[in-house]
């Protein structure tokens, strides 16, 4: 019975779903707000709805009812029970439901949060959100239904793919799709602001915590997999190109891209129609991403089910989205033109439009490589698909220059900069940057990316490290404090623009733990027995012996290798072949151990039935830690960044003066005061920082 | 400063392109519902080989076939549990003796989806003159198209596949590939095919 519920609820909420399209645009016409009220709260009662479908489908994997097909499918009475409440999103049908929930929960909060705030958007966003709504139910209804029954009763379920019975897979799909749907509310808000014709900056600042939610929630999902990826399927790498990969990596391209450039807007109303263009495309990817993904249009790792009549569903969805958004954009555009123009290249707008392009170009390069095999198809030619050989040597150059002006781009001036200022300002970090170039090739490093990659990272590391300095002294001189007390200052004074050096700083880790782990990984595949041992790198491995080994749901064998450094026994690993008895899938648990911020990696994919031999695949991959405590930093930066309070709300109230007369906030004469106090280091601190807003 | 373009001018080269690009996707989307994802084109003769990175069979020791480049490669898949394999066998056997004196004839065996010991095995119960290269999860062969065993190719000194011989060499094939494919190969007298 309690299924049956679930399914009521979510058919209701699809009839909600089309009050809450309806209402509002009925209100709009009348010019009564009670409709748009009706709209605010059927989006609410949406919420609750689709969350009684998420409850009763939770309970009946905690009760095991096997009489509902999808819970069959995805679970198992042997199944530890964390898996058995994540198995919801184990499969197809589930990963929707979740989907729709998370909107209904965003757009509830969108519309309460913004209600007072936002008032003339509102009818549009409840509109927007909805549409997005009712395609997704008519989906989960029509063709995709958890909630359907079968009989006779199966005894028991067919297990929830092993693979996914992982906690870093568990928790991968919910923050994807936190990222996904959390765009929405951008989207939205971008829409409204193209049809009210309200095209100032008031979307922008409305919707920025919301982007960065959503870019946080990306980037987590994404570096999740990317870690399921690296230890689950014992690949011994996180990223590899694959079609899915790539449809979360897109709409993350380019809401970095949207993240940096809405600040042109703010500060010089420009790039408005950019900026719009942007935030649909993201959202558009993100739809693009679930369809690519659900349609099965693309062979994949991630082995989702095709259907095709599913498919022409939601690509129909998809077009109506695609051509309303983009329609509405079009036919919008002329209403907005900069005022403004850009006065200089070397200015940071221009950095910013730099970043951008290098933005978008990585998104089409990700986008043509993954649809290509698409298009060959399509065109009758010999189906091709393309490799990371495409994806490394067309993204590389653009990482780097990216990197590059992720260095530069926060110290530029806006408008224009003398290249006086830009002498002073990247002088030295340049100087430093030769200085690590001839280290790195001292050490011996000779391959040319990675020696162009640590180059560019030295250089950025400095821009920011002098600039954290100039900072810090700055003013620790003009409160009379110490350096650290003078950086807290720096940081109060501004946590928006540190929040985004702290981020940057993340990005600069994480590509340190590229370089190392993907260029200088060593790896051997070979054929052990016991007693046998090989080296890797500066370390040797011996397998002692090979023996059976069982768990709940599986059996298999277990491999334990001692690892040395010279003659030192560092440690012992036990790398696993599992087999999965219910759904008869063979898995690979890697061994993994910890040197400094680096993995010794073991894997053995095979092995000889009389335990006599075993396959193994042994890695030492340097540094690879740093790829998640990037991440990690990366994160932190921008959780301060959205938790940064009041001072975007008061400057959302005062309306900022036109940029001609915005003043350098600290006063002359205390500027000159504090040269004149400083000895030479100080000034050349200080003049290196012309007419700098935030101090 | 600013533009002195009125809005209205009309349609904008962007606006053409934006259209055109979301046009063609949808296009392009839905011919690829009716694709078959898991559809791998054959692979045709003229062709570049795929790359083969993959175990030895005996030894522990990685085999490319880019290793091989500027010397004629016959490529043969088989796999223990094939009965026609074991009928080309001993003609195998004879290919590689055959050609065994010119330095720039290479034999190499693909085992496919198959059990090492039992491959191993059935080399020491049928004899063995060649190297043999492991491939148990069929990926080479997806690339290479293979659809059942045993199938021999043919690649040239530059690298680019000649020939694809379909069930066991014998009789005729045996024939063909020795005097037709792989001898004008190797004396430089091959026409393209």
């Amino acid at each position: 019975m309690i299924i049956e519920l679930g399914h009521f609820a979510v058919i209701t909420a699809l009839i909600l779903a089309a009050v809450g399209i309806a209402s509002p645009i009925v209100g709009l016409k009348r010019r009564e707000a009670v409709w748009v009220e009706v709209g605010r709260q059927a989006v609410t009662l949406n919420f609750v709805l689709i969350s009684i479908g998420m409850l009763a489908m939770e309970y009946s994997y905690l009760t095991q009812d096997y009489s509902v097909k999808y819970v069959y499918a995805t679970s198992n009475s042997k199944l530890p029970i964390f898996y058995k409440v994540a198995g919801l999103w184990g499969g197809h049908e589930g990963s929707l439901l979740l989907w729709s929930w998370i909107l209904s929960f965003f757009c509830m909060l969108a519309a309460r949060i913004h209600w007072k705030t936002q008032p003339a958007v509102m009818p549009y966003l409840i509109a927007m959100q909805s549409t997005v709504m009712s395609g997704f139910l008519l989906l989960i209804l029509f063709l995709s239904n958890p909630f359907e029954r079968i009989f006779p009763i199966p005894l028991d379920g067919r297990d929830l793919n092993p693979l996914l019975q992982d906690p870093a897979m568990v928790m991968h799909p919910p923050f994807l799709y936190l990222g996904y749907v959390g765009l929405s509310i951008p989207f939205s808000f971008a829409m409204a602001a193209l049809f009210s014709g309200r095209l100032g900056e008031e979307w922008i600042k409305a919707t920025q915590r919301w982007t960065l939610m959503a870019w946080l929630c990306l980037t987590i999902g994404i570096l999740m997999g990317g870690y399921w990826a690296y230890y689950e399927l014992g690949w011994g790498g996180y990223w590899g190109w694959d079609p899915v990969e790539n449809a979360a990596f897109m709409p993350w391209l380019v809401a970095t891209a949207f993240l940096h450039s809405v600040m042109v807007q703010e500060t010089r109303k420009m790039f408005k129609v950019w900026n719009l263009f942007l935030i649909i495309l993201a959202f558009s990817l993100s739809l693009i991403g679930t369809f690519l993904v659900r349609s099965g249009i693309l062979s994949s790792v991630h082995s989702f089910a095709a259907d095709p009549g599913r498919g022409v569903f939601i690509l129909g969805f998809l077009s109506f989205m695609l051509l309303l958004s983009f329609g509405t954009l079009i036919f919008r555009s002329a209403k907005l033109k900069s005022q403004i123009e850009m006065d200089s290249v070397i200015s940071r707008e221009a950095i910013f439009l730099f970043n951008n392009l290098f933005f978008l170009v990585a998104m089409v390069t990700v986008f043509i490589g993954t649809l290509y095999p698409l298009l060959t198809e399509a065109l009758q030619f010999k189906k091709v698909s393309v490799g990371p050989p495409y994806y490394n040597t067309v993204f590389m150059p653009v990482a780097l220059g990216l990197v590059f002006l992720m260095g530069i781009g926060p110290y530029i001036p806006w408008r224009k900069a003398s290249i006086q200022s830009l002498k002073g300002l990247f002088l030295i970090p340049g100087l430093i940057a030769l200085g690590g170039l001839a280290f790195f090739l001292i050490a011996g490093i000779r391959h040319s990316y990675a020696l162009a990659g640590l180059t560019v990272v030295c250089f950025v590391a400095a821009v920011i490290f002098l600039d954290f300095a100039k900072l810090s002294v700055f003013w620790a001189k003009r409160e009379q404090v110490s350096s650290l007390q003078g950086f807290l200052t720096a940081y109060k004074k501004n946590p928006r623009r540190l929040a985004g050096i702290l981020t940057h700083i993340g990005v600069l880790v994480m590509i340190v733990g590229i370089i190392f782990s993907t260029i200088y990984q060593t790896e051997k595949v070979l054929i052990m027995k016991p007693g046998e041992e090989t080296g890797l790198g500066a370390y040797r491995i011996k397998l002692i012996r090979l023996y059976g080994a069982e768990g709940v749901n599986w059996e298999g064998q277990e491999a334990l290798f001692n690892v040395y450094k010279g003659e030192t026994l560092l440690t012992q690993l036990r790398p696993q072949k599992r087999f999965y008895t219910v759904s008869q899938t063979p898995t690979t648990e890697t061994a993994i151990h910890q040197i400094y911020t680096g993995h010794i990696f073991l894997t053995i994919p095979e092995v000889a039935p009389d335990g006599s031999w075993a396959r193994v695949r042994a890695l030492h991959n340097p540094l690879v830690l740093w790829v998640w405590y990037g991440g990690g930093i990366m994160g932190i930066g921008v959780i301060l960044n959205i938790l940064r309070g009041s001072r975007m709300k008061l400057s959302a109230l005062h309306p900022e003066p036109a940029l001609s007369e915005a003043p350098v906030s600290l006063p002359r004469p205390a500027r000159e005061e504090v040269l004149h106090r400083s000895n030479r280091w100080q000034a050349f601190l200080n003049a290196v920082w012309p007419g700098r807003k935030e101090v | 400063m600013a533009e002195t373009k009125s809005p209205s001018v009309g349609i904008r080269s962007w606006q053409v392109v934006l259209l055109a690009v979301i046009f063609g996707l949808i296009v392009l989307f839905y011919k690829g519902l009716w694709g078959n994802p898991s559809y791998i084109p054959p692979v045709l003769v003229g062709t570049a080989a795929p790359e083969i990175t993959a175990p030895d069979l005996y030894q522990p020791k990685e085999v490319s076939l880019s290793q091989f480049r500027g010397k004629v490669v016959v490529l043969n898949f088989w796999a223990s549990w094939c009965q026609e394999c074991k009928l080309e066998h001993q003609n195998l056997l004879a290919v590689q003796k055959h050609f065994a004196q010119n330095p720039n004839f290479v034999m190499l065996g693909v085992n496919y989806q198959d059990k090492e010991d039992l491959a191993r095995q059935y080399l020491q119960e049928h004899g063995n003159n060649f190297n043999h290269i492991r491939d148990a999860k069929g990926r080479i062969s997806i690339d290479y198209g293979v659809y059942g065993v045993p199938e021999t190719f043919v690649i040239d000194q530059n690298g680019v596949i000649r020939h694809k011989l379909i069930g066991p060499i014998m009789g005729d094939n045996y024939t063909f590939l020795i005097e037709q494919m792989v001898e004008p190969l190797l004396n430089g007298t091959a026409t393209a095919s």
